[in-house]
């Protein structure tokens, strides 16, 4: 074929595709994912495949099992979502006091929720300390909204609390929160005690007293182990009619105090020790993450869908483009050689289809030590999927192979391969890229499968991976419909985009099929 | 040169024999290299606890000789003392012969492979055949019914579904419909999915109703559609215009001359389908908790029950066999076209 026929034949082609409508829908939304597979380096970062596996660091702050934050528009309870704090969104001051280098940093939170976050997560303190005395010692305070009734308005969070290189401190988790949190309540004439603490002794005393007093009531030891530290911190505790709230209430059953809460952190270190600050973060660790929530360790679903198109689109074609080529060389070959070759090469064909495909692919797997890569996944996916095109391309071949221009060719001395590549095949092509697009959602399927028996690499990002995870974690059972839909919705639309383009194809193609 | 039909029957079954043959062979060499891994692990293992439990008893250990002596025995017991090729091909011959023994974990709460499988089947069959048939009838009635007026908003929207349901992953939706009916509206009881057992025939038919609602869904649409195109193939015929200009009624045309002619392709169609629901579906079956044969390899994969997962392999290579020759001879039987035309091949 010459180059200005091969392109005439393809602007003919495009002028009749171009009047498919579901083709070019289907070719839009195709161009659509191609783009967001390219770009997800760029839209989320390009460390995501290494940091993916459970339990990354990188999703150390990221609330488990947590919905999508737009959920809140259709929920009477409003729960907080992630919110980040960086240097940017602080105000750093700096100051030497004594052998101390001081820096006290300030940031507000507007708290708008009826849920509050689930916790207060601080990172990215790095300091030179050669030894753990020296390390930078962290205070919080806080200063909550103006709550009519309410004595004091400050709360001391954190006093004095080391922070080595590459630690985090996670409020809800520190003892010392909850303690100084009820500090405050008491303070604020919440509870009695049964002795009532000194004020002029110095805190540290006084906590431990309170601590002391606490363990020896059960009612009260009951409620400070009970206790949610941010549901306090963040909550009511008046009737709003400048009234305190029983502690009951406050520990069981309060709502959010919304409104402005002013932050602010005392990062003290020996002179001689230098603090950086630049990565510092501080996370109010949210009830509800982002587009579509996160999975059981804390990872988005949405990034996992973003990257799970390269997987798809990956195996998809290289297994639709594989399996049509070798089946459609299989099927001409048997044609046209005939005889003996080719009932061998059909009973051939016939035994590979008597072999049951998933049970044979679960077992390849596992000789794959049960963790395929996603080269080796290709190839048992080309294995077990040529046979189906092979019958066809033979049955067309069968028909062509008696065409007149063959027999011309023929007896002009063409050879067999110049016949069968240049004769036969080409005439199949019209049928092939139809079907490499109709084949393109049964390979997707078939990683999707595989991957949710949990026989894949679990470091791949696929659909059917993360839909194992959901499984795994009982998601369907306990509701958690983000990590169930929109991985499988994924699959469904990609298999959905081919199908249209290949369905399209068809019509254009195979002139034949356009009566009907 | 002419074939009768019985030569040809005969050809088919001798052809679909070998192929069968080959098949499980080739699947016992698998197996067998599998078993080899597990069994030699599983007798290293085993002759480790035996010798703490001797060190327990008689506060020594045992000799060499008598270490070696237990893991001989042990080997033999698995099967391990002959060759590869030689278990291979014993394999090979009991799981033809429906030899097919106990299995050395319990699967199913039975050691015996034959009663594991029949109860997995009998419940495969409960649920993926019944399914089946209702596709097959809703696909008749619907393809038929589009047939009639092709481009008519039935056949487009069967057209549609049929695109739609094609990509959907079968065991995605039966997660989609266990967290609709059971966990949001509450219709089902969640321990209906959560375990395995149900008792009474109320619990199972409760049971078997998400499961057939996701398998019908998943699969009408594309039933339908090529059901549909089968149907108008055969509706451009000259011989439908020549009944149409005779006078018969529509009525009659659609099922008395068209079905009728379209007839081979649907029964294939049916015989594979009805015979391959009886494969089950692994992952459905693991979603819905199914204890059908899909849920019984996944079981045996996960105890390493050898000679369960090479039956079960060899039933499903043993179903499709039979549908390819049932439906040769079908086809040969309803289209002597077919027949004519082998014969001359062959």
């Amino acid at each position: 074929m010459r180059w200005v026929d091969f392109k005439d034949s393809v602007k003919r082609f495009w002028s009749e595709y171009k009047h498919q409508t579901s083709g070019m829908v289907g070719l839009a939304l195709l161009i659509i994912l191609v783009v967001l597979a390219f770009a997800a380096p760029v839209l989320t970062s390009p460390n995501i495949p290494k940091e993916w596996q459970p339990g990354g660091h990188a999703w150390i702050t990221n609330p488990k099992n947590a919905p999508p934050s737009w959920e809140n528009y259709f929920s009477s309870v409003k729960k907080a979502p992630q919110k980040v704090f960086k240097l940017g969104d602080m105000q750093v001051k700096h100051q030497v006091n004594g052998s101390q280098n001081v820096y006290t940093i300030t940031f507000n939170y507007d708290m708008r929720y009826n849920v509050p976050p689930k916790d207060i997560a601080i990172m990215g303190i790095s300091s030179n300390a050669s030894t753990p005395k020296d390390n930078p010692k962290v205070s919080i305070m806080v200063q909550r909204p103006k709550e009519k009734g309410v004595k004091y308005e400050n709360i001391l969070l954190l006093q004095d609390s080391p922070f080595p290189n590459g630690g985090s401190i996670q409020l809800s988790y520190t003892p010392q929160v909850k303690t100084l949190l009820f500090y405050w309540l008491y303070e604020n004439g919440v509870f009695h005690l049964l002795m009532p603490l000194q004020p002029q002794l110095p805190l540290n005393i006084r906590l431990l007293q309170l601590n002391q007093q606490l363990q020896m009531n059960n009612t009260l030891y009951g409620y400070f182990q009970s206790a949610d530290p941010m549901k306090i911190l963040f909550g009511q505790i008046t009737d709003g009619k400048g009234h305190l709230l029983p502690l009951r209430r406050i520990i069981y059953n309060t709502t959010g105090l919304m409104g402005n809460y002013k932050f602010t952190l005392l990062i003290s270190a020996p002179k001689g020790v230098s603090v950086n600050l630049n990565n510092l973060e501080v996370v109010m660790v949210g009830r509800t993450y982002g587009l579509l929530g996160t999975d059981q360790y804390g990872r988005p679903i949405a990034i996992g869908l973003l990257w799970g198109i390269r997987i798809a689109m990956a195996i998809g074609l290289s297994v639709a483009i594989s399996t049509v080529l070798i089946g459609i060389l299989y099927g001409v070959t048997s044609a046209y050689v005939g005889g003996w070759v080719d009932e061998f090469l059909q009973r051939f064909n016939e035994f590979m289809m008597t072999l049951p495909v998933l049970p044979m692919l679960i077992l390849l797997s596992l000789y794959f030590g049960g963790k395929i890569s996603l080269a080796q996944l290709v190839g048992i996916l080309v294995l077990f999927g040529w046979m189906g095109t092979a019958k066809v391309a033979r049955s067309m071949a069968l028909q062509i192979k008696e065409q007149t221009y063959i027999e011309a060719a023929r007896s002009l001395g063409a050879g067999t391969g110049r016949i069968v590549f240049k004769h036969i095949v080409p005439q199949l092509l019209p049928y092939a890229f139809a079907n490499i697009a109709l084949s393109v959602p049964g390979a997707i399927l078939s990683e999707a499968g595989l991957s949710f028996l949990g026989l894949t690499n679990p470091n791949m990002i696929s659909w059917g991976r993360m839909l194992n995870d959901a499984h795994a974690n009982g998601a369907t059972i306990n509701g958690y419909w983000w990590q169930v839909i929109p991985p499988g919705l994924a699959i469904a639309t990609v298999g959905l985009i081919f199908v249209l383009i290949g369905v399209s194809l068809d019509t254009v193609l195979n002139p034949r099929l356009k009566r009907a | 040169m002419a074939m009768g039909f019985g030569k040809y029957v005969a050809y088919r079954i001798v052809n679909a024999v070998i192929i069968l043959f080959l098949a499980v062979l080739l699947m016992s060499a698998l197996f067998t290299k599998l078993a080899t891994i597990q069994y030699t692990a599983q007798v290293d293992s085993d002759v480790q606890m035996w010798v703490q439990s001797y060190f327990k008893a008689h506060h020594r250990a045992p000799t060499q000789e008598q270490i070696l002596s237990y893991k001989a025995q042990l080997m033999h017991q698995y099967g391990l003392d002959k060759s590869y090729w030689g278990r291979t091909w014993m394999y090979t011959v009991d799981t033809l012969l429906f030899r097919w023994g106990n299995s050395i974990p319990p699967v199913f709460g039975t050691h015996s492979v034959v009663k594991q499988i029949e109860g997995a089947l009998a419940r495969t069959i409960l649920l993926f055949t019944t399914a089946q048939v209702i596709i097959i009838l809703i696909g008749l009635a619907l393809g038929v019914k589009s047939a009639q007026i092709p481009g008519s908003l039935l056949d487009r929207t069967i057209s549609i579904l049929a695109m739609l349901t094609t990509s959907l992953p079968m065991w995605w939706l039966g997660m989609l419909m266990i967290l609709l009916f059971v966990v949001y509206l509450g219709w089902l009881p969640i321990t209906l999915y959560s375990q395995v057992a149900v008792s009474g025939w109320v619990n199972i038919l409760k049971k078997m109703s998400l499961p057939v609602l996701t398998i019908v869904t998943v699969s009408f649409g594309g039933w339908s559609w090529i059901i549909r195109n089968i149907m108008i193939g055969t509706m451009q015929e000259d011989f439908i215009m020549v009944a149409r200009a005779k006078g018969v009624p529509e009525r009659k045309v659609i099922y008395g001359h068209a079905l009728k002619a379209a007839a081979p392709p649907i029964v294939t169609m049916i015989i594979f389908a009805m015979l391959g629901s009886m494969n089950g579906a692994i992952i459905t079956e693991i979603v819905f908790n199914w204890p059908g044969m899909g849920r019984l390899y996944w079981e045996a994969l996960g105890l390493n029950a050898v000679r369960t997962m090479m039956a079960l392999n060899y039933m499903f290579a043993f179903l499709f066999v039979f549908s390819m020759v049932l439906a040769d001879i079908l086809y040969g039987y309803l289209d002597p076209r077919v027949r004519v035309g082998a014969a001359a091949r062959s």
